[in-house]
């Protein structure tokens, strides 16, 4: 008998329920489809939705880090990752202007950026379970420039972080998988976004086969169209997001923006 | 061990299933499409004038150029003026003066309530044909009753009407569709051609191979032969499919222009009602001999001849 259930196949599983951790991990279930499904109401309600979704984000990481801890920012990863993915195959595509080769591209881009962020998850995973990142990289002695993560419980390197949206630590290990993973899902969600609004909107040629969306007046008669046209905002707000978190990663290598004053600045991005 | 093997080709299979989904080969939408090469367009036409048009030039006109025109019109003529001495004659009627057209089109154009894009339509279109060297007359078949609009009905009535005038070339057209490229020649090919092939609004690819909508340039006989359009689709959509079935049944084939030359500008609008022609579809071809233009009842409320169109007025 094959007993394997959903939890199995996630890297990360928690062997204690717990009552209350396990509505924070629905909830973002709930509540986004609930906001995508009021913003598709008139243009002034999306750019009120979305502003309240980017004053939520905006508060979670005001506030202290050690606070975070719940399972509901990774869970709201999850399903937003889950939502824009069936609005785009069932939604978009049923408009039947999306070529197979465009799909394909795609879910290719889709099926590396969950490969990357898979691998950092359980890298992470095993990091945490060992333990073996304590070893010569990390002194036993905290050092200037690491400290303690209190979630995770390890010692991380000061240029590696606690990442409350993917519920994990990234270390030296998995930093690479992290990277990658981004800028795979920065592509998928450029390609995604792009298709879906160049199909709900009138379009324009920018060069060759590349198109642009040009004019979305007319989305809001159809609940449909609206829909598709709401998460397509949704997803380029995450662009936004996961452009900051690249350029942050930049600016780490650049050494002047090393130098303390400017880390506790940049280090606001550390998501 | 065992179980982690097993987990992975669980892993794999779903992953394969959903692959497998997600790619909907079911859909279809293209880029890319069989269509006549440039070259081969001059000889694939169907030339033919109206019965009774008569043109005092000597020369016949030239159409090589034209096809091979790359520029791209403006939209902003929609919202321009026609300019003066444009020569068009009472009804939307016009033909060259300075050489012989080889070709007669009558451009049938289903309307009901959009006066604004109909104003638009009638300065684009009037503005692009003249380019065109060919004479042409454009019918606007409005439907005056509260019912669902029936596209497929008052093409039909346009038809009749332009056969009667003698016109050898249809050409089936909505008004919302403006074409871009001169060089989309509104003249019949062999055979029934499907002009609006690469729209802006559906990103410039077929939504799936068979469409034929939109606009759509074939031949008086062979619309005749088909029988014309069906009269029962009300409502938004199907009306075209079934169009497609019925020429599939009288053996003829579907022709296209290249992609960059079928390229079109939709008009932004509200959506339609769609209708419930899909059960209709199934028996296309049954219903074929007993309905269409053989089937056409309706009320003529009036016809005028306006100074850019002939406005048919209907009951249905």
């Amino acid at each position: 008998m094959v007993t394997l259930t959903i939890q199995d196949l996630l890297p990360y599983n928690t062997n204690k329920p717990n009552k209350k951790v396990d509505m924070d991990a629905i909830l973002p279930f709930l509540i986004l489809p609930l906001l995508l499904l009021v913003a598709t109401i008139s243009r002034a309600i999306t750019i009120i939705v979305m502003v309240v979704i980017g004053m939520g984000a905006l508060y979670v990481l005001s506030r202290p880090r050690q606070k975070n801890r719940s399972p509901f920012f990774y869970s709201w990863t999850l399903s937003s990752a889950l939502y824009m993915f069936l609005i785009f195959e069932i939604g978009i595509l049923g408009l039947l202007e999306i070529t197979q080769l465009e799909n394909f591209i795609f879910l290719l881009l889709l099926t590396c950026t969950c490969y990357f962020f898979y691998k950092m998850k359980a890298v992470a995973d095993f990091e945490l379970a060992t333990g073996s990142s304590k070893g010569k990289e990390y002194s036993p002695v905290l050092t200037s420039d690491s400290h303690y993560c209190q979630i995770c419980q390890i010692e991380v390197n000061e240029r590696f972080f606690h990442s409350i949206w993917w519920d994990c630590c990234v270390l030296k290990p998995n930093y690479g998988y992290f990277l990658v993973g981004q800028l795979l899902a920065f592509a998928t969600l450029l390609f995604g976004t792009n298709l879906g609004l160049t199909s709900v909107c009138q379009p324009f040629i920018l060069y060759g086969t590349i198109l642009m969306p040009e004019d979305c007046d007319d989305v809001y008669y159809e609940f449909n169209m609206a829909l598709c046209f709401v998460t397509c905002v949704y997803g380029v707000g995450y662009l936004f997001v996961i452009f900051l978190v690249l350029l942050h990663q930049l600016l780490i290598y650049i050494p002047k923006y090393s130098e303390p004053q400017w880390r506790k600045l940049i280090n606001v991005f550390n998501v | 061990m065992r179980h982690a093997w097993k987990r992975n080709i669980l892993c794999c299979g779903i992953f394969i299933v959903m692959l497998i989904i997600f790619l909907h080969p079911d859909m279809n939408a293209r880029r890319s499409y069989e269509y006549i090469e440039k070259n081969d367009i001059l000889s694939n036409l169907f030339e033919k004038t109206a019965e009774n048009f008569t043109s005092p030039a000597v020369l016949h006109c030239e159409y090589h150029n034209l096809l091979f025109d790359d520029t791209t019109l403006s939209i902003s003529l929609v919202d321009g003026d026609l300019v003066e001495g444009h020569k068009i004659k009472e009804g939307g009627e016009y033909s060259p003066s300075e050489c012989k057209p080889r070709f007669s089109t009558a451009i049938i154009v289903p309307y009901r309530n959009r006066a604004e894009q109909l104003r638009g339509f009638l300065v684009y279109m009037h503005t692009f044909l003249h380019h065109q060297c060919i004479h042409y007359r454009i019918y606007v078949v409005e439907q005056l009753d509260s019912r669902m609009f029936n596209r497929a009905k008052l093409l039909n009535i346009g038809a009749l009407a332009a056969m009667r005038s003698g016109y050898p070339c249809l050409i089936l057209h909505d008004v919302d569709l403006l074409p871009l490229r001169p060089g989309n020649l509104y003249a019949c090919t062999k055979q029934p051609r499907h002009m609006s092939s690469s729209i802006n609004k559906f990103r410039y690819v077929l939504p799936y191979l068979n469409v034929f909508g939109g606009a759509v340039a074939i031949a008086s006989n062979q619309y005749k032969a088909v029988n014309g359009m069906s009269n029962e689709y009300f409502g938004w959509g199907g009306e075209d499919d079934d169009f497609y079935a019925r020429l599939e049944a009288k053996g003829l084939k579907m022709s296209r222009f290249e992609p960059e030359t079928s390229r079109y500008h939709m008009v932004s609008h509200k959506s339609q009602h769609k209708g419930s022609g899909r059960q209709k579809l199934k028996v296309a071809k049954e219903r074929m001999a007993s309905d269409g233009l053989n089937s056409l009842t309706y009320t003529e409320i009036a016809t005028v001849l306006h100074p850019l169109f002939t406005h048919i007025m209907v009951d249905l």
